[in-house]
């Protein structure tokens, strides 16, 4: 395989770029709500809201399904484990850990689970082999995330 | 220590693992009908947990600011971008390139809010995070 074959596309790469993006207006957002009310709260409302709104989107696109057999039961519960994340940073944040810990670890604990997914195929997503090229560049963006983690906040 | 450092580390597993499942259905339905379910389902867990725990109109959440309450429909688009991504261009693609325009976008959020920093580092940081964002672009146009 070619080693290129790898990389993403423009479009894919600013389309993962700008949710990042948006992930730190989502975090500003709740981060807000749980100054104002419980961490539960903070949690809770984004995904009643979410919850509205996506299907509303469902509603009005009405998105053909990819495929007519079912997906599998299991399938259905990411939305699990996005809530006991919640839980678990809203514990550790409040810790010698405090918050730049916790999220370089959450860091590390998420681009480790990603490479091995990616190696062993996980829940039935293509398998795919990471280049050196991909090593390269994880420890550089990982390098930038933890200066900027630990350091970037230092007056 | 450890048994908090190890919680924060299980945190961004299940971070990757929650991408992983959604990317699975969003393969089978579509990412706006994954983002539906992630959002529900979790309402249902985290109600749950709120009837248990209590206190979930503790504080007053009626004082935050109106902008404070559109992180949902923000998190739909997340969601459903992970989702549609990670069977495309690999679940450490995803997460690597999410992370970049995290932090990129957090250091351009604390420029523009005042937020003091140092200068030195948040250079570096983002340089090298664009030097990674360089070589993971290799030779694809």
């Amino acid at each position: 395989m070619d080693e290129s074959d790898n990389a993403p596309r423009l479009f894919h790469f600013a389309a993962a770029f700008g949710a990042g993006g948006l992930l730190t207006l989502m975090v500003l957002c709740n981060g807000t709500l749980a100054a104002y009310g419980s961490l539960v709260f903070s949690s809770w409302i984004p995904h009643l809201t979410g919850s509205a709104v996506a299907l509303a989107l469902l509603m009005v696109l009405r998105p053909n399904r990819a495929k007519s057999t079912r997906p599998p039961l299991w399938a259905y519960l990411g939305g699990v484990s996005g809530g006991l994340t919640v839980m678990l940073t809203s514990a550790t944040m409040n810790t010698a850990l405090a918050l730049s810990g916790t999220i370089a670890l959450g860091l590390a604990g998420q681009v480790f689970f990603s490479v091995f997914a990616d190696m062993r195929g996980l829940f039935g997503l293509p398998q795919r082999m990471p280049n050196s090229r991909d090593f390269v560049s994880l420890a550089l963006i990982i390098a930038g995330s933890l200066t900027l983690i630990f350091w970037g906040g230092k007056p | 220590m450890i048994v908090y450092a190890a919680l924060a580390l299980l945190a961004g597993v299940l971070v990757g693992l929650s991408r992983q499942i959604n990317g699975r259905l969003a393969l089978s339905t579509s990412a706006i009908e994954s983002s539906f379910w992630n959002h529900f389902i979790g309402l249902a867990f985290i109600t749950c947990v709120a009837m248990i725990i209590g206190g979930l109109f503790a504080g007053s959440p009626q004082s935050a600011p109106w902008w404070a309450y559109f992180g949902g429909p923000i998190g739909v688009i997340f969601i459903a971008a992970g989702s549609w991504l990670i069977p495309r261009i690999g679940a450490a693609h995803t997460a690597l390139l999410i992370i970049a325009g995290q932090m990129i976008s957090g250091v351009v959020l604390d420029i523009a809010n005042g937020a003091p920093g140092n200068t030195v580092a948040r250079v570096a940081g983002v340089a090298l995070i664009m030097a990674g964002m360089w070589v993971s672009r290799g030779g694809k146009k």
